[in-house]
C-alpha cells in the first residue's frame, strides 16, 4: 500500500526485503530493520562474531515505542475528535470540538481543533502522559491545527501516523453535492 | 488500515521536536503515494462516465507534461560540446 521504502543501495539483495518502513532518518522502528543495518555495519567492520539483533535503543521517560501513549485525532469536516489513549487501550483524555463549547459551523475550523487539543493534552498531563505518538484519521480543517495544539498543551509528540480510511472500493458515498 | 501493523506504514518520526517539518513530510508522502487524492475523491461518490472521463483525462495530461518537459530540457541545455568544433 502505501509504504514509503527506502531504495537501498549497495546493501545487496538480502536486505532489500527487510528494509521498508520509514522515510524520515535514524530511528527505526522494526528490530529488524534496525538489526538489518547492525548487521552490515558490523560485517563491514569485520567483526568476529555472528550478526546479533540489538534492539532499538530509543526511549522516552524510559519507555520504548510501543508503550509510549497514543493521542487519536479524528478530523472530519465538521468536527475534531481528539482522545489520548495507553497503548493497553486504557483512556486517559477525550475532548471535541463540541465540548470546548463551540458549536454547529465554528467546530469544523482549525481554532476550534487547536483548543480542544490543548484541552485533550492538559487533561492528559494531569494524569501523568508526557510523550505521545499521534494518529490522525480525515482530511478536515483540524487535522494540522490538533497536532499544534497538542504541543501547544504541553505534550510532545515522538511520531505522526496517517490512518485516513481509503475503502479500496467498498461502501459506496454518498452522491455528489450540486450547490 | 485495521489489518495491517500498526505504526509501520504511513508514519513519520518527529526529529528534534520539529513536529511542523515532520508534518510536512507526512503531507509530501501521502501527496506523492495518491493517499490524499483517493480519500478526498471517495469522499463523494464519483460515477462511472466521470471516472473514465478523469483517467483519460490524466493520461494525456501525464503524456503532454512529459512532453513539454523534455521539450524545455532539452531547449535549456546550456554545457554541451562544441558541435563546430575546429571549423
Amino acid at each position: 500500500m502505501a509504504v514509503a521504502g527506502q531504495r537501498v543501495l549497495g546493501w545487496g539483495g538480502r536486505a532489500i526485503a527487510l528494509c521498508r518502513g520509514l522515510r524520515t532518518g535514524p530511528p527505526r522502528l522494526q528490530d529488524v530493520a534496525g538489526a538489518a543495518a547492525k548487521e552490515t555495519e558490523k560485517q563491514s567492520a569485520t567483526e568476529q562474531s555472528p550478526p546479533i539483533l540489538q534492539r532499538n535503543s530509543m526511549r522516552w521517560d524510559g519507555k520504548v515505542y510501543e508503550e509510549v501513549p497514543i493521542a487519536h485525532i479524528k478530523a472530519t469536516y465538521n468536527n475534531t475528535h481528539i482522545q489520548v489513549v495507553g497503548f493497553d487501550n486504557q483512556p486517559f483524555s477525550r475532548t471535541s470540538c463540541g465540548t470546548e463549547g463551540f458549536q454547529n459551523a465554528k467546530r469544523g475550523t482549525a481554532v476550534a481543533a487547536q483548543a480542544a487539543a490543548v484541552a485533550a493534552a492538559v487533561k492528559a498531563r494531569a494524569k501523568g502522559v508526557l510523550h505521545v505518538r499521534v494518529i490522525v484519521k480525515g482530511l478536515g480543517p483540524g487535522r494540522k491545527a490538533a497536532i499544534r495544539g497538542l504541543t501547544m498543551g504541553g505534550l510532545e509528540v515522538i511520531s505522526i501516523t496517517d490512518n485516513s480510511p481509503v475503502p479500496h472500493n467498498g461502501c459506496r458515498p454518498r452522491k455528489v453535492r450540486r450547490v | 488500515m485495521a489489518s495491517h501493523l500498526r505504526f509501520v506504514g504511513r508514519t513519520v518520526m518527529v526529529q528534534n521536536g520539529n513536529v511542523d517539518a515532520a508534518y510536512g513530510v507526512l503531507n509530501r508522502i501521502l501527496a506523492q503515494d495518491g493517499v490524499a487524492e483517493a480519500v478526498r475523491r471517495s469522499r463523494y461518490y464519483e460515477k462511472p462516465w466521470r471516472a473514465r472521463r478523469r483517467r483519460a483525462f490524466e493520461a494525456c495530461r501525464r503524456v503532454y507534461s512529459a512532453e513539454m518537459a523534455r521539450r524545455i530540457a532539452f531547449l535549456a541545455r546550456s554545457s554541451r560540446q562544441d558541435p563546430w568544433l575546429g571549423c
